[in-house]
């Protein structure tokens, strides 16, 4: 197909404007990078602009080489797998029936999940609930207390919606149950929405500490990695804690600043590029007619 | 694609019954060694018979549940089990009979985390905070014991808490009405506070004595602004004649203070004395208007408010060298070795570069007033859950007896301190078990913050010796200034101030703005902005303090 | 005769039911486990919620703890009677306002454009480039902004300054304060956001487009009239969501980005609550407030489903 010229310069025109678009967003990155491999004198001079100064692997080697951090990698990876798998599943089972237009108490359901995106009253009820339930200091109180967003759950809905209906009516003419219509049909056409909600579960449960921080406050073993690192900047710059008693202690606070960056980036980068491949141009859609 | 889906639901069927079929709760962290057979339950809500006691151990064991900061250092070893923990225990076990059990809780998300603990009952039987309208808002809820009767029925007992902390300490927050005290204090050893810091190389470089007056000072200031390609060469233009933080009350409180009339007395000190800056004293705006003048001039850091608690842009200028002068904690460029400010500088700038001590800043008695902190330090109280009060104060008297803290502070000869020739104790940095996770252990030395050898005289040399890579010189001039003239106001103890409640951020909030705008607005609109923001200051509740300050000071003390 | 119809009327709807259960029941299986998780880890904290009318105390359980003054209502009218809680409700719903009309349609029309761009590899670079921003917290954001617009050491000053002209004061005058805050969140957040409308994006019938095409529609007719509309459900939903948080207040941005020169637009409802009700220790107040701002977003929500379903939009329930 031949492209006109109009066509062709509306392309350079949009691949300037994301050319644009790239250096808003990847100068920063690679300043905070740099930062992150420079040395403590050359941060102490703010000399540290796109290219790292000093080149020193030190705040990464600090991580890398202790054992207590390795492990929290290793663990909040596993964690991460099994919270957006379970993330998953309770988010389909839950979007995929309130999509049956005639079900009945699905008014009734929608109100009841959607009000408590908006009500909570905060981590105390929260965590004497969790104490009740002897879920503090255990595993799955990682995994558990926020497995489903409502968010979420009306996103993968919404995506649901856009799935012609005549499908499932073939479907239960030919005596096909509602689980297998979701298996056999819905699923397969809605990789897209499925990899992007993969996508957010998996960050969130990455990156995210501070319910570590209350409920899990005993075990140190089982802390995600963003806690640690959050405990090491604080060591380092805390001044109250200077006022109060008198003291710091010292430490790469600015390269490990930028080191906590990279560790919550890197495998998010690592994982999207492989995500991409289910955000192909809905062919499977295309087998669908009349 | 079924089976990846029946594989999850299988997961999360699992995963259900996991959560379902756990084992029974432990409260306390799982890894105690129980020294001593655990023969029997504590008593309930009745405080402990004195018939159980046989010099001063217990008949039957009992245990108790202390709080101990965790900081998460790097490198550092568990907070609720490591050496200094065994030496707790076993000393409480063996002269007590009283095994303990350590609860961490995060340094930074303290109040949070004590909070929930708290609301679950499950908190410590001894706490450690250093917010005292914490604990009064605690008490009002019924959350906390009131010490006052325990003190007068166990005090024989307890010599050794009242020859570290007196009745000062522990009687501090004693209400005047009801007699009840939420909490008692410990004792801070060494009470100097602020310094003002200036380069001596720069003073050496331009020929500039020491100043003595604030005419000094400021000529001083601009010395370094009008001479800057001389200290700085090519960085000229980054020279901060003075810096300040965003907390202008704390990094020109020495200045600021020295506005204050001479004969202010303790009764306008207390009545004035909410906000622990100052900003509420008599005198303080022609202090604030200094500033204004400065930074019109370009003498002051001018980017100072935008950088909040916890950034390090300040400390950096420090540590390249472009800073002349600052205040700061008495000896802080000294702390931190060689990444500390001292060590940098001599490090990045040459070994002439450092800062000393001055004392510039007299008031209109010519006296060189600054504040000190007063002798206490952080308060330690028992929620309402605490069923060993007894133990509990056993265990704070074991804790401040001189041979236990004394080795709790300086560890064992030869691993984190060595013997100097003339007897003065020198910290060494240890690694691994034996590791101090706070300086000094000052996390388990909760009566006391601050190295006490117990020969006053002693423990002054040892302090000098605890600068790693820093001349003793610095540290006696620094320690010096900071106590000369020196005076803590005042305290008088008025029982619950209500119109404080909850108060502090707030307020502390107003003040900082109000001290940020004043010196950053143009000289002409200096008293315009002083007085709308001092008003929103007192309209936002500081007048009402006053006001119940001043009545509750005239009900107990005129 | 009556009866006999009525009994006949009622087997039927017996029948009925028992058919449409024998043909529904996996979906209400299904069902169990998402609303058994609402319940319990949702609706049973939630009853801590009535502490906004009750003396709150830390070692009472809610219901034990006694009513608060003025029925219940002392912390509402002590936040409204506060100058500080209006400042912050005007600055949120300013702020929120902002955010909405610059920050919403900025993904979509992103989104729309990384679909233009034809080559696949630049397309997907950028992509991924975009929502790097979005992993960076608050700090190190303002950390970065902090080094580009300080009006005397940051780098867009120094180059303003070079070429001639006055420094602008990014950071420390409350007006421009307002829209850095707002490009700032935008740019943090616009390549996270377009992902979904990606994923809507590929959900399009790509027989749409070469219909169109055939038509002889141009690239921007393609958008108009096959893009926007395959989009459209996701927009609504999205809007609807968002105008539904129009009384939301993170934390972390306010807090990060602010200082104390621009307090007067900087203080929105979450630093009020954290310097009033959390540090101040006052629980009741802080769950008063977040009752109140729950009660207007559910208004908002409200009405906003309404509106859509007018326009014959299927709403959010």
């Amino acid at each position: 197909m031949v492209k006109s010229n109009s066509s062709k310069i509306g392309d350079l025109i949009v691949a300037f404007l994301c050319f644009l678009l790239i250096l808003a967003c990847l100068l920063p990155m690679l300043n905070v990078l740099a930062r992150s491999l420079s040395s403590t004198e050359a941060l102490i001079r703010n000399e540290v602009l796109l290219w790292p100064k000093g080149l020193n692997f030190d705040s990464y080697k600090m991580v890398l080489e202790d054992p207590k951090y390795t492990w929290s990698l290793a663990w909040t990876a596993i964690i991460t797998v099994i919270g957006t798998c379970l993330s998953m599943v309770m988010t389909i089972i839950c979007a995929y029936p309130l999509t049956y237009d005639n079900l009945k108490g699905k008014r009734f359901i929608n109100a009841m999940i959607l009000f408590t995106m908006y009500f909570n009253a905060g981590t105390i009820p929260l965590y004497l609930l969790l104490k009740d339930l002897n879920l503090l200091n255990k595993p799955a109180v990682l995994v558990i207390p926020y497995c489903l967003s409502v968010f979420n759950m009306i996103i993968m809905r919404s995506f649901f919606y856009g799935i012609p209906e005549s499908l499932r009516e073939s479907a239960e003419i030919d005596g096909a149950g509602p689980i297998r219509i979701l298996i056999s049909i819905y699923l397969p056409l809605s990789t897209p929405v499925l990899a992007t909600l993969s996508l957010f579960y998996a960050v969130g449960r990455w990156n995210g500490f501070s319910d570590a921080l209350m409920f899990m406050n005993n075990k140190r073993e089982y802390w995600p990695i963003q806690l640690l690192l959050y405990n090491i900047l604080n060591n380092v710059t805390s001044i109250e804690v200077a006022t109060q008693e008198g003291f710091t202690k010292p430490g790469l606070a600015d390269s490990i600043k930028a080191a906590t960056v990279m560790f919550a980036t890197v495998p998010i980068l690592l994982v999207y590029p492989w995500l991409q491949k289910y955000f192909i141009t809905g062919v499977t859609l295309g087998s669908i007619k009349g | 694609m079924r089976k990846t889906l029946s594989f999850l639901i299988i997961c999360v069927m699992l995963l259900s019954l996991l959560a379902a079929c756990s084992p029974a709760p432990t409260g306390a962290p799982s890894s105690e060694p129980t020294k001593a057979p655990d023969s029997s339950k504590p008593t309930t809500s009745a405080p402990a018979d004195d018939s159980e006691i046989v010099d001063g151990r217990f008949v039957k064991t009992r245990k108790i549940t202390v709080e101990v900061y965790d900081r998460s250092n790097d490198g550092g070893s568990k907070p609720e089990d490591n050496f200094y923990t065994d030496f707790i225990k076993e000393g409480m076990l063996r002269d007590h009979n009283v095994e303990v059990t350590f609860v961490p809780v995060p340094r930074w998300t303290e109040t949070d985390v004590l909070n929930n603990l708290l609301a679950a009952g499950d908190a410590p039987d001894i706490c450690v905070t250093y917010s005292y309208p914490t604990i009064q808002a605690y008490a009002n809820m019924g959350g906390v014991i009131d010490l006052a009767p325990l003190l007068e029925k166990y005090k024989p007992m307890l010599t050794n808490l009242w020859d570290l902390l007196g009745d000062n300490n522990i009687y501090y927050n004693q209400d005047p009405t009801t007699g009840a005290v939420w909490a008692i204090e410990a004792i801070r050893a060494q009470i100097p506070r602020i310094n003002t810091f200036v380069r001596e190389d720069w003073l050496k470089k331009l020929n500039i004595p020491e100043p003595k007056t604030l005419e000094e000072f400021e000529n001083m200031l601009y010395a370094f602004k009008n001479n800057a390609a001389t200290l700085l060469g090519a960085d000229a233009d980054k020279i901060v004649p003075f810096s300040l933080s965003f907390d202008v009350g704390w990094t020109a409180s020495n200045l600021l203070i020295s506005f204050v009339p001479d004969a202010t007395t303790d009764e306008e000190f207390f009545i004035y004395g909410f906000d622990d800056r100052g900003l509420t004293w008599p005198g303080i705006k022609e202090g604030v208007r200094k500033l204004n003048e400065w930074y019109n001039a370009g003498l002051i850091w001018k980017d100072f408010y935008l950088y909040k608690e916890g950034d390090t842009t300040e400390a950096n200028m420090m540590k390249a060298g472009y800073v002349g002068s600052m205040m700061q904690n008495w000896d802080n460029p000294y702390r931190d070795g060689d990444q500390g400010i001292h060590g940098t500088l001599q490090k990045m700038v040459g070994p002439e570069a450092a800062y000393i001590a001055i004392d510039p800043f007299p008031n209109d008695a010519g006296k060189y007033k600054k504040l000190t902190y007063s002798s206490i330090d952080r308060k330690v109280f028992f929620p309402s859950t605490n069923k060993e009060p007894l133990a509990s104060l056993l265990y704070l008297d074991w804790i401040s007896t001189l041979e236990n803290r004394r080795f709790l502070q300086i560890g064992e000869e030869g691993v984190t301190h060595e013997v100097m020739p003339d007897g003065a104790i020198k910290t060494i940095a240890a690694t691994g078990d034996k590791i101090m996770n706070s300086v000094n252990n000052l996390d388990y030395t909760i009566t006391i913050n601050g190295l006490d050898l117990g020969d006053p005289d002693l423990t002054t040399r040892s302090l000098a010796l605890g600068y790693a890579g820093v001349d003793a010189r610095f540290i006696q001039k620094a320690f010096n200034t900071a106590m000369n003239d020196g005076f803590a106001p005042k305290n008088f103890n008025v029982g619950e101030i209500k119109s404080e409640a909850g108060m502090g951020q707030v307020l502390k909030e107003k003040r900082d703005i109000l001290f940020a705008q004043a010196i950053t607005c143009k000289p002409e609109e200096f008293d315009a902005v002083w007085e709308a923001g001092y008003k929103e200051y007192l309209n936002a509740g500081g007048q009402a303090i006053i006001d119940e300050r001043k009545a509750l000071y005239e009900k107990y003390y005129k | 005769m009556l009866t006999a119809q009525s009994n006949l009327i009622k087997m039927k709807k017996w029948e009925k039911n028992i058919t449409y259960l024998k043909r529904y029941w996996t979906l209400y299986l299904l069902l169990l486990f998402p609303v058994a998780y609402f319940i319990i880890f949702k609706y049973i904290p939630m009853t801590y919620i009535q502490i906004a009318f009750k003396k709150y105390s830390i070692v009472q359980s809610p219901w034990e703890m006694p009513l608060a003054d003025n029925h219940g209502f002392e912390f509402f009218i002590k936040a409204f009677s506060n100058r500080d809680f209006l400042l912050a409700l005007r600055n949120t719903i300013m702020l929120n306002f902002l955010d909405l009309i610059v920050g919403f349609p900025a993904p979509i029309i992103l989104a729309i454009l990384l679909n233009e761009l034809p080559y696949k590899k630049f397309k997907r670079f950028t992509q991924t480039v975009a929502y790097m921003p979005h992993f960076l917290s608050w700090i190190i954001i303002s950390g970065l902004a902090k080094q580009l617009f300080t009006p005397t050491t940051g780098l867009v000053n120094i180059v303003l300054n070079r070429l001639g002209f006055e420094p602008i004061p990014f950071l420390n005058d409350p007006v421009h304060w307002v829209w850095t805050y707002v490009f700032l969140g935008v740019w943090q957040s616009v390549g996270w956001n377009t992902i979904v409308y990606l994923a809507a994006i590929t959900g399009i019938n790509p027989e749409l487009y070469e219909a169109a095409e055939i038509d002889g529609a141009g690239r921007f007719r393609k958008i108009w009239h096959v893009t926007l509309p395959g989009l459209r459900p996701t927009i609504i939903t999205l809007l609807i969501l968002s105008l539904g948080r129009i009384l939301g207040s993170e934390f972390d941005r306010p807090y990060a980005l602010s200082n104390n020169l621009v307090t007067e637009v900087s203080n929105v409802i979450s630093t009020y609550v954290y310097a009033y009700g959390i540090k101040g220790l006052q629980f009741s107040l802080t769950t008063a407030v977040g009752i109140f701002q729950s009660v207007v977003c559910v208004i908002f929500l409200f009405a906003a489903n309404a509106l859509a379903k007018k326009f014959g939009e299927r709403g959010i329930w």
